[in-house]
């Protein structure tokens, strides 16, 4: 699976919910005093009040429609700074793995936090400071026009919940203003649906849903946490990742006739949109060898490649064949290689 | 002027802070409060010939959290 779809299916699951109850009060006041209006409006015109759930509904729609969409597209431009200021700060794959572990630290941290586990986790969250909220909170209850509601959803940029600051540090950690944008667009449109439901159903269902919710959520989180540590530890070239050690178990002796191994001992590897294939490589032991990298149309992250026992690190083409030679390796070797966000792995075995 | 330090213990995000401070400008009388996610508290500075402790209360209670004085 691509980081993208990773972001949206985080954003879908996670995301959502966990953003609605910090952001959906915001949401609720700002369509609330619309709704309001509207009602002394037609009180005032028909001298009753007769508004239908569905009109009401109809006419949430479009304000929460606006609020999300400024809130797509604030995020996405947020991604692209995030992404642009992790590729000055020039990320190379130790400080990126190191990154990673970071932020499953941080996902943990904030998981354990949502289970309530200890007062401590509450500071894996930032608080926005007090004049910000103070700001947003007196915009949202302003008079309302069309306009409120989007500036609303691009403010929420500044009270992002503990999964989406983890989410940012991952636009961060890609070192690509292109795919930290992409990452947080792929991440907020994952949050929308959730997002539109919950507030077009029932706009002050906010905080009830998030306390019923939140353990589902925590779990998700946990989970996402120690993948993302594992990333880290695959990008690190750590023989302990989950990835490592199942890919030592699957490594059976190889038969006489191995793929993937030419006449002159070279080697291919294919860099497809959801891996390396093979997964395992044999190499001869004590002579130099040249690993051939083929793509063909590849658009994943599986482009970035990394041998972090070796410091290679190469951005592959999309399509085309990349030579990379390999020194001499003493029997018994096994040389991990990975993608840069540690998420696609594969080996290359060193036999007599 | 009264100043009064409140538990809070069911703030559950970091923005439910500002989710209590918008009592502020539903309650007259009441001229700053400042709640903290991380200290679990809230510390209000009200007119106290116009608030009491129980309006504060059920203020609070209303947006969905329980508050009890220090």
């Amino acid at each position: 699976m691509n980081p993208y779809m990773v972001a949206f299916i985080t954003g879908l699951t996670t995301g959502g919910l966990s953003c609605l109850a910090v952001q959906g009060g915001l949401l609720a006041s700002s369509i609330g005093r619309q709704l309001e209006q509207d009602v002394i409006a037609q009180s005032a015109k028909n001298g009753k009040v007769n508004i239908s759930i569905a009109s009401q509904r109809t006419r949430r729609a479009i304000p929460i429609l606006l609020f999300l969409i400024a809130k797509v597209i604030s995020y996405t431009l947020l991604g692209f700074l995030l992404g642009a200021l992790g590729s000055v700060l020039s990320l190379n794959s130790t400080v990126r793995a190191f990154l990673l572990i970071a932020i499953g630290i941080f996902m943990i941290g904030n998981a354990l936090r949502m289970l309530n586990v200890h007062p401590i986790f509450r500071y894996f969250v930032i608080e926005p400071p007090a004049s910000l909220t103070r700001y947003i909170r007196r915009k949202s209850k302003n008079d309302m026009d069309f306009f409120t509601p989007a500036v609303l959803g691009a403010l929420t940029v500044f009270i992002p919940c503990g999964v989406t600051q983890a989410m940012m540090a991952v636009a961060l950690a890609t070192g690509s203003a292109i795919e930290g944008a992409a990452i947080m667009f792929a991440f907020t449109l994952g949050t929308t649906p959730v997002f539109f439901a919950v507030s077009l159903l029932a706009t002050e269902l906010g905080s009830r849903m998030q306390k019923t919710f939140m353990s589902f959520v925590a779990v998700v989180v946990l989970i996402v946490g120690l993948f993302t540590i594992n990333s880290g530890l695959t990008l690190m070239g750590n023989p302990y990742s989950f990835a490592n050690l199942f890919q030592s178990e699957k490594a059976a002796p190889p038969s006489s006739t191995t793929p993937f191994v030419s006449a002159e001992g070279d080697l291919t590897l294919a860099a497809e949109n959801n891996g390396y294939f093979p997964g395992t490589l044999y190499a001869a032991a004590g002579v130099p060898v040249l690993l051939n990298i083929v793509t063909d149309n590849t658009t994943s992250c599986a482009r970035a490649f990394v041998i972090p026992a070796l410091g290679v690190e190469t951005i592959l083409p999309r399509s085309g064949v990349v030579p990379i030679e390999i020194p001499a390796q003493d029997a018994g070797t096994v040389l991990r290689f990975t993608c840069s966000m540690g998420m696609y792995t594969g080996q290359i075995i060193f036999n007599q | 002027m009264t100043k009064r330090t409140f538990r809070v213990l069911d703030m559950h995000c970091s923005n439910c802070p500002m989710n209590i401070e918008s009592i502020e400008d539903d309650l007259p009388g009441i001229f700053n409060i400042s709640a903290s996610y991380h200290k679990q508290q809230m510390v209000v500075e009200f007119d106290d010939s116009l608030v009491t402790d129980e309006l504060i209360l059920s203020a609070v209670k209303k947006k969905g959290y329980t508050a009890v004085p220090v």
